[in-house]
């Protein structure tokens, strides 16, 4: 009975951190965008017109290059498939997801690798130069990301001794003064460069921009249309509400459910959105007082993000 | 009866050797493949069995080397070995039986083939200096000759093969001085007896062999800065060759320094174990990022497979590191995880190898710039060629990441430690995983993307046709086992452990806990390949499920529609239009512009009747391997000055040569006076 | 014969050995040179002879008998054809001139008496102080090769070398065995008459017999 009543309870877990990411991910866009304007002076369209936009894109037909194989429809799935399979599994709204144990931070990172990859290749698969400068430019931010990224997880996993997620998180909610630590907020503040570049805002990659020289990730996604388009929207938009969710349970962990139950469980899932709302809040305040870097500077701002996370895993050493 | 499989699988491979010189064109191949596969399957069993039981199998003749005799011990470390050499052997054979109308049916390639794969099966298998030497020598010498086919119809070949000769031959004089110094210790050529006598060793004696071990086998492996041959030889070779090269043979390097580092000479020092781990940061990222900027595509996954063995050298590194510090459970989870990367290494890059070796007899050439939408005129091949990239890159569900996850375990867990050399090391380690796991992504993106997807970018990619059904099969045989390994890796894990047990000394038997989920023993560290292969695959079902059913709910209900792509609203576009490899690696080749120090040439021609107007611009530019420019090529140069003044010494007059003799004699009797 | 009789025959007949090897050096005229050879060849006989007497040995007396006619009348009478062909007969300026040479041959005579210094302390008797003229002989037989440009010259070096060996064997070992002996003659007949045959193609190929002019290939 605790078998099937354990599969029932982690599948709704599971469906309920999805929806949370699938729902909450382009209302967050919205809330974002709507805070641009509100800074800028501007009303702006409602906080759910991203929710309107994939509504209306996937009502409309599918068209595809003619030359372009497999690949180009299946990349925007893939990317969705990743964000999805990452939702369920990582520590959002309760520290004991389902499959919690697999929900390793380097195989959260590699899953959203292959996302990445999947939207490159099938950038390619166009035919046009435009798919291939995206693609280009975003698999050299993504490498150049890499180490920072790397070194940072190592960073956070020195004290825990492991490197699993919701470990990390539940360790974070017990010992709060493991969150306080230099470690942890450098090892963070590279998390948030590496999130920045991985998900394409300033001043990585402007997401509004379609200039052919300061495209990146536009540039992927430039032929696009109907479903795939929003597919591709959506994978974006989830991707970014998982990366910023992730950040804050470590950094600030308290409102997640640590226990089993229902209402727990609605906290966490509120606590989750409230603290995912004002981290992009903020976010979006910076982006209006930052101008894009030029891409050959995306390098150095990288490395220092890598030089921070370093010294938060030597520090890290240093104190145990 | 298991001593027998040896036996076996030398006389199938000589059988095979002869098959291939004696008989007439039609059948010398598939009579030597037929006889390789009964050498492969022979060496899988013994070693399988060596590999269940555990215990090793010891074969001794005094007969067939004069002098020396043979021994052959096969213990489950160099089983590990055989097991990978046969299954690429067995899939590369099977490649070269569609392959071989293209020039691998004349009777030196039919008879260095076999005895190629038959000397790296044996090689794992020695017991004795005088025996590994032998069959170390047989193979490099076998592998030239293949090295050589195509040397009639390419002037590089000729080149690659001088340097490839030149290098192996260094490095295996290296090894034998290593070798031959340990055994005149022991006074016994054995192994077994050198393990014995290793405690009594000298330092000075133990460092020097293990140094030139190194040098010795990590050339093989494809070590920076010992690695110029292998971009080099690698794309020269035909293709069953280089996949056999890449998949087989630059696992041996790895297997000699394991052999004499823990086998032979018991562990040493940290430092010895920092340096394996510095060669291994360095020949990483060195690789990957001339991967990274590599057009021609087996040049690529040539500096890949260098990258890929950095690897597994930083594994070994700090696997040493780890037991000398005191921790024989990480240490033998970092061996594990070493040789788990070899593995993965071995069935993606053999794929890779033998699907651009499709690519190139079906378009003709190597170089990505000129190649592009293959996946439609290919699917198969296209499809094997991204399996292998995506594992490769480490992505999951695939056998890459499953690797790499276990190397970042054993560095994460090597720390908390109080030894600075180990709190050095391990983060340093990580960083390199971590760039060249970016840099092998873009790699392959750019080898996938370029080379199969988008539209052919020259006549010989738009002309392209599907290769015969046994060279698809031999390399989808090899993805498949990436598919396998990455979903289910505990069916290795076993085996890979008890090896871990026979190499490294100390290491518990169980270090890893593997039934659905690998599971780090007495640590935190759970992956559960399987659940997140089903997960993703779930997820994808359910993606795919809910937009057909969304789009069933609009109430337009058109079907999929083919159109030209947008491309900004340009009229015209030609396939010329598309991002190259060239141009896909120019952001990365300009951040790593002072390491990669590329050649340019910039002409610009003007017009006779003013030097205002340019009539014409041409650019070139390459980039060439940095360590051959500043490392050998003045080291080349001064041994031919050296040698040009030495000239002058002969300069053909009798009377100076007996002048001489006459010199040397008066100065020996004035010594002896 | 009278222990003193033996020893100063012994000493002169050594002593002519080493200053005909010495004559080879000083005379340019091919002819003078070749002489002083059969001359020298017939010392050694001497030596060998004397040996034999004073020990009762027939066997190194018939050695004796063997070493004057070969190499006291047969190799100069074939390498005296060889000279008759070429009219050119003088060493013209060799490498080291005259005076250098005779100098460079005393050096080696002292070197000589130095490095075998240990082997005449061997051998207490009257021929072994004699050992080192032997040794001499063959290191100026081999400056003579170093420093001679025609051919007739090296090989006289040559025969220089071998009979200061001689020298030194018959001394030191009184007398070597005759299948020893023979096959050493052999040899050196066999050398001899190769240069005759090489040497009379030299000159209707090249015109010369000088080796310095035969360096480089030509047309």
């Amino acid at each position: 009975m605790n078998g099937i009543g354990g599969v029932i309870a982690a599948v709704l877990v599971a469906g309920a951190q999805i929806a949370a990411v699938a729902v909450g991910g382009p209302l967050l866009v919205g809330v974002m965008r709507k805070v641009r304007c509100h800074i800028e002076g501007r009303v702006g369209p409602p906080i759910h017109q991203p929710l309107r936009d994939l509504r209306k894109l996937f009502s409309k037909q599918c068209m595809r290059p003619d030359q372009a194989s497999w690949v180009f429809g299946v990349g925007p799935v893939v990317l969705v498939a990743t964000a999805v399979l990452i939702a369920a599994i990582s520590p959002l709204a309760t520290t004991h997801p389902p499959l919690g144990q697999t929900a390793d931070f380097f195989a959260i990172v590699f899953v959203l690798l292959l996302g990445s990859v999947a939207l490159a290749l099938a950038a390619l698969d166009t035919g046009t130069p435009f798919g291939g400068m995206g693609s280009s430019r975003a698999m050299t931010i993504g490498a150049l990301a890499e180490p920072a990224l790397l070194v940072a997880i190592l960073a956070m996993s020195i004290p825990a001794h492991t490197s699993n997620l919701p470990a990390l998180v539940r360790i974070g909610l017990a010992h709060p003064q493991l969150i306080a630590s230099p470690e942890r907020f450098l090892a963070l503040g590279s998390f948030l460069v590496v999130i920045l570049a991985e998900s394409g805002r300033l001043p990585v990659d402007n997401p509004s921009t379609h200039l052919e020289l300061t495209m990146i990730h536009e540039a992927m996604v430039l032929e696009y249309a109907g479903p795939d388009l929003g597919l591709v929207i959506l994978g974006e938009s989830m991707r970014l509400a998982l990366l910023l969710g992730l950040l804050v349970n470590l950094l600030a962990p308290w409102g997640i459910a640590d226990r089993a139950g229902a209402a727990a469980l609605v906290i966490g899932l509120g606590a989750l959105v409230g603290k995912v709302v004002v981290a992009g809040i903020v976010i979006a305040t910076f982006e209006v007082f930052t101008a894009k870097l030029r891409l050959f500077r995306l390098p150095e701002l990288l490395a220092g993000a890598f030089v921070l996370a370093v010294v938060g895993a030597f520090t890290a050493l240093v104190v145990r | 009866m298991s001593n027998l499989s040896l036996v076996i699988t030398a006389i199938a491979g000589l059988s095979a050797a002869i098959a291939g010189c004696a008989l007439p064109a039609k059948t010398r191949v598939h009579a030597a493949v037929a006889f390789t596969w009964g050498a492969c399957i022979a060496a899988l069993v013994g070693s399988l069995t060596v590999l269940h039981t555990g215990h090793a199998m010891v074969l001794n003749s005094s007969r067939i080397l004069p002098l020396t005799g043979v021994t052959m011990v096969l213990d489950p470390l160099g089983a590990v070995f055989v097991v990978v050499t046969a299954v690429v052997a067995i899939a590369s054979t099977l490649y070269w039986l569609g392959y071989a109308s293209h020039g691998l049916s004349t009777r030196t390639a039919s008879a260095a083939l076999p005895i190629f794969v038959t000397s790296m099966l044996l090689v794992p298998a020695a017991g004795s200096v005088a025996t590994f030497l032998w069959l170390w020598e047989l193979m490099a010498l076998s592998s030239l000759l293949l090295v050589l086919v195509d040397q009639r119809r390419r002037e590089e070949t000729r080149s690659a093969a001088q340097w490839y000769a030149v290098m192996t031959h260094v490095g295996a004089s290296a090894i034998l001085f290593a070798l031959v110094m340990l055994s005149a210790h022991a006074g016994n050529q054995t192994f077994a007896a050198i393990r014995i006598h290793a405690v009594h060793l000298p330092a000075a004696v133990r460092n020097t062999a293990f140094l030139l071990a190194l040098v010795g086998f990590g050339s093989k492996a494809g070590a920076v800065p010992l690695h110029v041959w292998l971009p080099k030889a690698h794309p020269e070779a035909p293709s069953p060759a280089s996949a056999l090269m890449s998949g087989a043979m630059v696992n041996l390097g790895i297997y000699g320094i394991v052999l004499v580092g823990d086998r032979l000479l018991g562990g040493g020092p940290a430092w010895w174990w920092l340096t394996v781990t510095a060669v291994g940061v360095v020949s990483a990222l060195f690789g990957a990022l001339h991967a990274a900027t590599s057009t021609d595509l087996k040049r690529l996954l040539a500096y890949s497979t260098a990258d890929n063995m950095g690897l597994v050298l930083i594994g070994v590194g700090a696997s040493g590191l780890f037991a000398t510090t005191g921790h024989p459970a990480i240490a033998a989870i970092a061996m594990v995880s070493a040789l788990l990367l070899t593995v993965n290494h071995a069935a993606f890059k053999g794929s890779l190898f033998l699907s651009a070796g499709s690519v190139q007899v079906a378009t003709g050439s190597r170089d990505l710039d000129g190649m592009g939408g293959l996946l439609r005129r290919m699917p198969i091949t296209g499809a094997v060629f991204l399996v292998g990239g995506l594992a490769i890159a480490a992505l999951p569900p695939l056998n890459g990441f499953v690797g790499e996850w276990l190397l970042f375990q054993s560095l994460l867990h090597g720390l908390p430690t109080s030894s600075t050399a180990v709190a050095i090391a391990v983060p340093v380690g990580v960083a390199a995983l971590a760039l060249t796991g970016g840099l092998t992504a873009a790699a392959f993106v750019k080898a996938i993307g370029v080379g199969f997807l988008g539209r052919p970018r020259s006549e010989g990619a738009a002309t392209a046709h599907e290769v015969p059904r046994t060279m698809q099969l031999g390399a989808a045989l090899l993805a498949g086992a990436c598919v396998v390994l990455g979903v289910v890796p505990m069916i290795v894990l076993p085996a890979l452990e008890r090896a871990t047990a026979a190499a490294v000394p100390g290491a518990p038997a169980h270090s890893l806990r593997s039934s659905v989920e690998l599971r780090l023993a007495g640590l935190q560290g759970v992956l559960a390949p399987a659940l997140l292969a089903a997960g993703l695959a779930l997820a994808f079902i359910a993606v795919i499920a809910i937009r057909r059913l969304a789009q069933r709910r609009s109430h337009l209900r058109l079907a999929l529609r083919r159109a030209e792509p947008w491309g900004c609203g340009r009229e015209l576009q030609t396939a010329r239009m598309q991002y190259t490899a060239t141009s896909f690696a120019e952001p990365l080749q300009q951040v790593f512009d002072d390491v990669l120090r590329p050649d340019r040439d910039l002409n610009v021609s003007h017009l006779a009747e003013s030097r205002y107007y340019t009539e014409k611009i041409a650019y070139r530019t390459s980039i060439g391997d940095v360590v051959e420019h500043n490392v050998y090529r003045p080291m080349i140069g001064a041994v031919n000055a050296w040698g040009q003044w030495a000239r002058g010494l002969q300069n053909g007059s009798v009377h100076r040569y007996l002048a001489y003799g006459l010199v040397v004699l008066v100065v020996i009797l004035a010594v002896i006076v | 014969m009278s222990g003193s009789a033996y020893a100063s025959s012994l000493e002169l007949a050594s002593g002519v050995v080493l200053v005909c090897a010495v004559v080879t050096l000083w005379r340019r005229s091919l002819s003078a040179i070749v002489k002083a050879l059969a001359v020298q060849g017939v010392a050694l006989g001497v030596v060998a002879l004397i040996l034999g007497v004073g020990k009762h040995d027939g066997v190194l007396i018939a050695v004796a008998c063997l070493v004057i006619a070969a190499k006291g009348v047969v190799i100069p009478v074939l390498l005296g054809r060889v000279v008759a062909g070429d009219p050119a007969s003088r060493e013209a300026a060799p490498i080291v001139n005259v005076p250098a040479s005779l100098v460079g041959a005393g050096a080696l005579t002292f070197l000589a008496y130095g490095a075998t210094g240990s082997v005449v302390a061997l051998i207490p008797t009257t021929a072994g102080r004699l050992i080192p003229l032997g040794f001499a002989t063959m290191l100026i037989g081999y400056f003579a090769m170093a420093v001679r440009r025609k051919a007739v010259s090296q090989i006289v070096g040559l025969l220089l070398v071998d009979n200061g060996i001689a020298l030194v064997a018959f001394l030191a070992t009184a007398g070597v065995p005759l299948l020893v002996e023979l096959g050493a003659s052999l040899d050196v007949l066999l050398a001899v008459v190769v240069l005759r045959v090489l040497a009379a193609q030299m000159w209707s190929k090249f015109g010369v017999l000088d080796l310095d002019e035969m360096r480089e290939l030509h047309d």
